[in-house]
């Protein structure tokens, strides 16, 4: 299956440093990807990059089909009222489906001769959604949606996305730095630390090939030798790894599948892992 | 997006149009009551050159000054706040509340985003600085037919013609790039003023050039009889025929005068006349009124479409999010 959004060898230059190096990653129709990393990483630029704000240096991005972005802070026309900000939508936008962001926003409560600036934090986000939705896009870039919600917003938010995935054949692509917003939600993860892509894949797989080793510390090294390990730490007498691939066959040793969050963080702590799949391994 | 020019923008504009409606009525009412005045004092022959008519020319003028020093910072101030109001917040808005990712992320590509709104809100300027012209061309010869025509005065001259739709074109393209290299409105804003005074005085001094001034030599007087000429520069030529920057001492003897007395530098001139002595004044006639005017216009639309073009370069090349 053709991937809707690929980059390769993507690179952005900031003034003279890099803020994207060499990112190449292809996202499969219908998936809900979650774009992770630190403040700084370069999740925002690629993002831009995708939905050809910024002009790479180098490399090239390829979406298919129409894409839809929200940027961070959801920025609106705080003057607008939101049947103006609709208006906008419209004239900006061929086959754009007013109907149904009409009937989004009446389902919502929004009352569309409110000015913009009037909503609530949650109401903005909903509206800003509710344009990116109504121009039918087949991927949906998000930056940032969850952030300066509170907790109820975030949830309804990520359920409007949710259930527009599940209408419908949309991909989406967004970003948070808060991991645990992500878990229930997306079924593929991209991190992104320093510039580059240092995870790109399916969730279940990535979690399955991954395990978290617990030993004595003495053998920790023997162990190291014979798996890929991401990420090490050390209690006492006792060490852990997070390694990718199988298990260990000496019984000192115990292990199980890390959680989304763990994973993520093992990766971000060693910036000189990668877990990316081949080029065979695209797709699925 | 012609909608959407105007629903951004609909403030600027409908000021704009309100306060050159309000500058109409006061310039209508102003010239309907000096018509007025006219009917009801003129003296059969008048106006002309009888004594009788200097009452009515005094009274005139004193009209004429009222309104006038409501609106003789209008060259200025005008460009200005067109610049500021219009030019600034185009892009400078947009990216200070970061709507250019909303906008230029929609179906309808950046460039013609830009090329809407600058071709809209560019052709209101103008559009709005002719009326401006054109109310104050109607306006002025009830009070100066015959006196003065709007060439000597810089800023009547600025005024009327085309020169206040190239003012209002420039001011507003400069206020244009502003925003797009501050990417905020009010260093921009401040940016547009600084920018359309110290071009307004650069082209004052270059309007010199604008054509090779006419030369006149005076014997008799120093001052040119046509209070409506530019003046460029002036002279004494030697009985020899040769341009002097001043007189030889020798030829006449000149004292300082004290206090508001002009008598010793009159005594001095009719002495270097009466040695043959000639005034060369360099100046630019009336008559090149519509030179001038096209001249700096001319100038002016060029700066506006290099600044247009620099502005739209910073938003396509799309640096920096």
């Amino acid at each position: 299956m053709t991937p809707v959004l690929e980059t390769t060898g993507l690179g952005v230059r900031h003034r003279r440093a890099w803020a994207l190096r060499d990112c190449s990653l292809a996202l499969p129709r219908g998936r809900v990807a979650a774009l992770v990393g630190p403040n700084g990483a370069g999740k925002t630029t690629l993002m831009h990059a995708v939905v050809g704000l910024l002009r790479p240096a180098t490399g090239s991005v390829t979406a298919r089909g129409r894409v839809a972005f929200m940027a961070q802070d959801k920025p609106l026309y705080d003057g607008f009222t939101v049947a103006e900000m609709l208006a906008f939508g419209r004239r900006t936008n061929p086959g754009w489906d007013g109907e149904a962001a009409a009937s989004r926003l009446a389902a919502l409560g929004i009352p569309p001769g409110r000015k913009v600036g009037r909503l609530s934090g949650g109401q903005q986000a909903q509206v800003a959604l509710t344009l990116a939705l109504a121009r039918r896009p087949g991927l949906l870039v998000l930056d940032e949606p969850l952030a300066n919600l509170d907790p109820l917003a975030r949830h309804d938010v990520m359920r409007a996305i949710m259930a527009e995935v599940a209408e419908r054949e949309l991909t989406v692509l967004l970003s948070s730095h808060v991991v645990s917003d992500l878990v229930d939600t997306c079924d593929w993860l991209v991190v992104l630390n320093g510039g580059r892509v240092q995870v790109s894949g399916d969730i279940e797989d990535l979690l399955a090939g991954h395990l978290v080793l617990n030993g004595p510390v003495e053998l920790a090294d023997g162990v190291a030798a014979g798996t890929r390990v991401v990420a090490a730490g050390r209690a006492g007498r006792r060490a852990t790894l997070l390694v990718r691939g199988g298990p260990v066959a000496d019984p000192r040793w115990t292990s199980r599948h890390p959680g989304l969050e763990e994973l993520v963080m093992a990766y971000l702590r060693s910036p000189e892992s990668a877990a990316l799949p081949r080029p065979a391994g695209v797709g699925g | 997006m012609i909608w959407l020019t105007w629903r951004q923008h609909r403030p600027q504009i409908l000021l704009t149009a309100a306060f050159l409606a309000a500058l109409g009525l006061l310039l209508l009412g102003s010239a309907v009551e000096a018509r007025l005045y006219l009917a009801e004092h003129a003296p059969p022959g008048c106006p002309g050159a009888a004594t009788a008519c200097g009452d009515l020319a005094v009274g005139l003028a004193e009209r004429y000054d009222a309104v006038y020093s409501v609106f003789g910072w209008m060259p200025l101030v005008l460009p200005a706040l067109i610049g500021a109001f219009w030019g600034a917040p185009l892009l400078g808005r947009e990216y200070e509340r970061g709507t250019h990712r909303l906008a230029w992320t929609q179906s309808v590509p950046p460039w013609r985003w830009l090329a809407v709104k600058l071709a809209v809100l560019g052709g209101a300027v103008v559009a709005g600085g002719l009326v401006l012209s054109l109310m104050v061309s109607l306006w002025r010869p009830v009070f100066r037919d015959g006196i003065d025509s709007a060439f000597g005065n810089i800023g009547v001259f600025n005024m009327v013609g085309v020169a206040p739709a190239a003012w209002w074109l420039y001011a507003f393209a400069l206020g244009t790039l502003a925003g797009a290299v501050f990417r905020r409105t009010l260093p921009a804003m401040a940016l547009v003023v600084a920018g359309v005074a110290a071009t307004m005085f650069a082209l004052f001094a270059l309007s010199d050039h604008y054509a090779e001034p006419v030369r006149a030599e005076l014997t008799g007087a120093v001052v040119l009889d046509d209070p409506d000429a530019r003046l460029v520069r002036a002279a004494w030529v030697e009985p020899s025929g040769a341009e002097v920057a001043g007189p030889a001492a020798a030829a006449c003897p000149r004292r300082v005068d004290t206090g508001r007395s002009g008598r010793n530098t009159d005594a001095w001139h009719a002495c270097l006349f009466a040695e043959g002595y000639r005034f060369a004044v360099y100046y630019h006639p009336p008559a090149r009124f519509w030179r001038f005017q096209w001249t700096e216009a001319a100038i002016l639309l060029t700066a506006s479409v290099a600044f247009g073009g620099l502005a739209a370069r910073r938003v396509l090349r799309r640096a920096g999010g």
